[in-house]
């Protein structure tokens, strides 16, 4: 197709052909077909999970977790841009994308624990807790919240032993915790009144919307991936495509997340930026497809438009 | 036209600097004169694959209708709401109906190769919305204020973090997610469908592949 | 009471076949866009057989 010899559609014989009765129609169809989906198949609404919820679920999860944000060793805790420096980010290739967007939401991971208990505590235990805290040097910090975070361990999984406590709380040895026990367990009683998402919220005045701290703390946490993935959302799950129990979710979605499926991308550090690049070539590739010899050219090896011209094309044999 | 409408005419083409004049000249000049809304299509226009865009573009319709309808009662009317959880299942399944119509055009549109005769614009304008489609849904997942709008922020951050984009589009924060998905991105997908319709009935319906006419 | 009322964490239904995973309901939308598509080519358009007007350029 090197010269485009496609004549004018203006040159050729017309028929009689309504476009606006067309127009009716079809949206009469879809108004009934959405009118009748939604009465059969209605839509999920699974309830937002709480903090108070986390802690009556798994209270020895939120205590873990929030050992580990004081530790410096959660998700977010180590995730870089646009969170923090901790951590370089992800590439694509040579370029460090996720440092080039910048720490513009900068989130300090131990405020999530630090932040709710300093302004909202009345309980004079958790309040002497944070001046101690506050008044140690940060290697003395770091050293409190690993040891407890070690003591607490994590329960046997995957074929690996438990360690410490095996996750269990209740089963910590003593040791050199210095105020993150107080701490922890003062955030877990936080929680359970109901009060810690209001007390973490990112908003910054008395109006909400903006959940960014609450959200990150539920996703350092096991409660919330848990929960999706029982209900098949997880990554390595085609997460993307799903919905909660038999809804429809975005089935459009289906080549994106395909590529998390299989290897490289499955085992990669940067399989989150490296699946956005091959996603935005496919794309490119898709959208400039016009001006690519061969691609372009494939409707006319396989050609499927036969049917759809079948009568033009009967037509002017005869 | 009248001779006072000549007079006008005449007037106003002594006058091509004026703006109005060529701006209106641009307009007109968008589509053919008869083809905005013409009564008669070529006789190869003569397929169920055709309907395929009509079907699209009435989902929007219905889409853009019930999400209205949401916007009257707010961010949270769905949850408290039987009318509003209907309201909501009606959005769902009119955006499931348009990204299956708009795919199976896509299918069609490509196998016969549409973008032919200087339609190439029309082919990459309908591959941008479909891309803006996709950003427009996601920000609708982002703002059911439920355990899936937590999910899929918690894991799409992730995504959208790795390459920088996280610094300024939030998908924890759904005062900004909401804003997105009920002014920003239907303002484009609307422009863009305009763009698309108008380029359509601009060059007609794409000729059979190997067509040739009369003499 | 509608016949997907969602019971908090009951899943969905999912088939596996290899690498792939994909809800009964995602599977059935798709499903139904393939048959669509095959039915628009082969099923016949009604064009009323009416003698087509043979000059060019369209009204």
């Amino acid at each position: 197709m090197s010269r485009d010899r496609t004549p004018d559609s203006h040159d050729f014989p017309t028929r009689r052909y309504d476009l606006v009765k067309e127009f009716v129609i079809a949206l009469v169809v879809v108004l009934v077909l959405s009118g009748a989906l939604a009465a059969v198949f209605s839509s999920p609404d699974e309830k937002a999970i709480t903090m108070s919820g986390w802690a009556k679920a798994d209270p020895d999860n939120l205590v873990t977790t929030a050992a580990g944000e004081l530790a410096g060793t959660t998700t977010s805790a180590g995730y870089g841009a646009p969170y923090n420096t901790a951590a370089e980010g992800q590439k694509l290739g040579p370029i460090p994308m996720q440092k080039l967007g910048g720490v513009r939401i900068p989130i300090n991971s131990a405020d999530l624990v630090l932040g709710p208990l300093s302004n909202s505590s009345i309980d004079p235990a958790v309040s002497s807790a944070v001046a101690t805290w506050k008044a140690a040097t940060p290697d003395q910090q770091t050293k409190w919240a690993t040891a407890y975070s070690d003591a607490i361990g994590t329960a046997a999984a995957d074929g690996a032993p438990a360690t410490g406590a095996g996750g269990e709380v209740a089963k910590v040895k003593p040791g050199e915790y210095g105020p993150v026990p107080a701490l922890s367990s003062g955030l877990l009683a936080l929680a359970k009144t109901g009060g810690l998402e209001g007390a973490l919220t990112s908003s910054g005045n008395f109006y909400g919307g903006d959940q960014t701290k609450s959200l990150l703390l539920l996703a350092d946490g096991a409660y919330l991936e848990d929960l999706a993935v029982a209900q098949n959302l997880g990554g390595d799950q085609w997460g993307m495509m799903n919905e909660v129990g038999n809804a429809p979710g975005q089935p459009w979605m289906w080549l994106y997340t395909f590529w998390y499926q299989v290897k490289p991308f499955s085992t990669s550090d940067n399989a989150d930026a490296q699946v956005w690049g091959l996603m935005m070539l496919l794309t490119l590739l898709l959208m400039f497809l016009p001006f690519i010899p061969g691609l372009r050219s494939i409707p006319r090896w396989i050609p499927i438009h036969r049917l759809v011209w079948r009568n033009y094309y009967r037509t002017k044999r005869a | 036209m009248t001779a006072r409408t000549d007079e006008l005419t005449s007037l106003e083409t002594d006058d091509p600097g004026n703006w109005t004049t060529r701006l209106r000249g641009r307009i007109e000049g968008l589509v053919p004169a008869g083809q905005a809304l013409p009564a008669r299509q070529p006789v190869y226009v003569a397929s169920w694959i055709y309907i395929f865009g009509v079907l699209t573009l009435t989902s929007l319709v219905v889409v853009i209708a019930s999400g209205c309808v949401l916007a009257l009662g707010g961010v949270q009317w769905w949850h408290v709401s039987s009318l509003g959880h209907y309201v909501n299942s009606v959005h769902l399944w009119s955006v499931e109906l348009f990204f299956g119509f708009m795919v199976v055009h896509l299918w069609g549109k490509f196998w016969m190769a549409a973008w032919r005769g200087k339609r190439a614009l029309t082919w990459i304008s309908g591959m941008m919305l479909f891309g803006i489609s996709i950003g427009t849904s996601f920000t609708g997942f982002l703002s059911q204020s439920n355990f899936s709008s937590q999910w899929i922020g918690a894991e799409g951050k992730d995504g959208i973090n790795s390459i920088g984009a996280g610094a300024f589009f939030n998908v924890l924060n759904p005062g900004q997610m909401l804003l997105w998905h009920v002014v920003l991105l239907p303002l484009g997908v609307g422009l863009l469908t305009l763009l698309h319709i108008i380029l359509v009935r601009r060059r007609g319906v794409v000729p059979p592949l190997d067509a040739e006419l009369e003499g | 009471m509608s016949a997907l009322s969602i019971v908090a964490g009951a899943p969905g239904k999912y088939i596996s076949w290899g690498v792939i995973q994909i809800s009964v309901a995602n599977l059935a939308i798709i499903g139904a866009m393939v048959l669509l598509f095959i039915l628009a080519l082969v099923v016949p358009f009604p064009t009323h057989d009416e003698q087509p007007e043979q000059e060019g350029r369209t009204q």
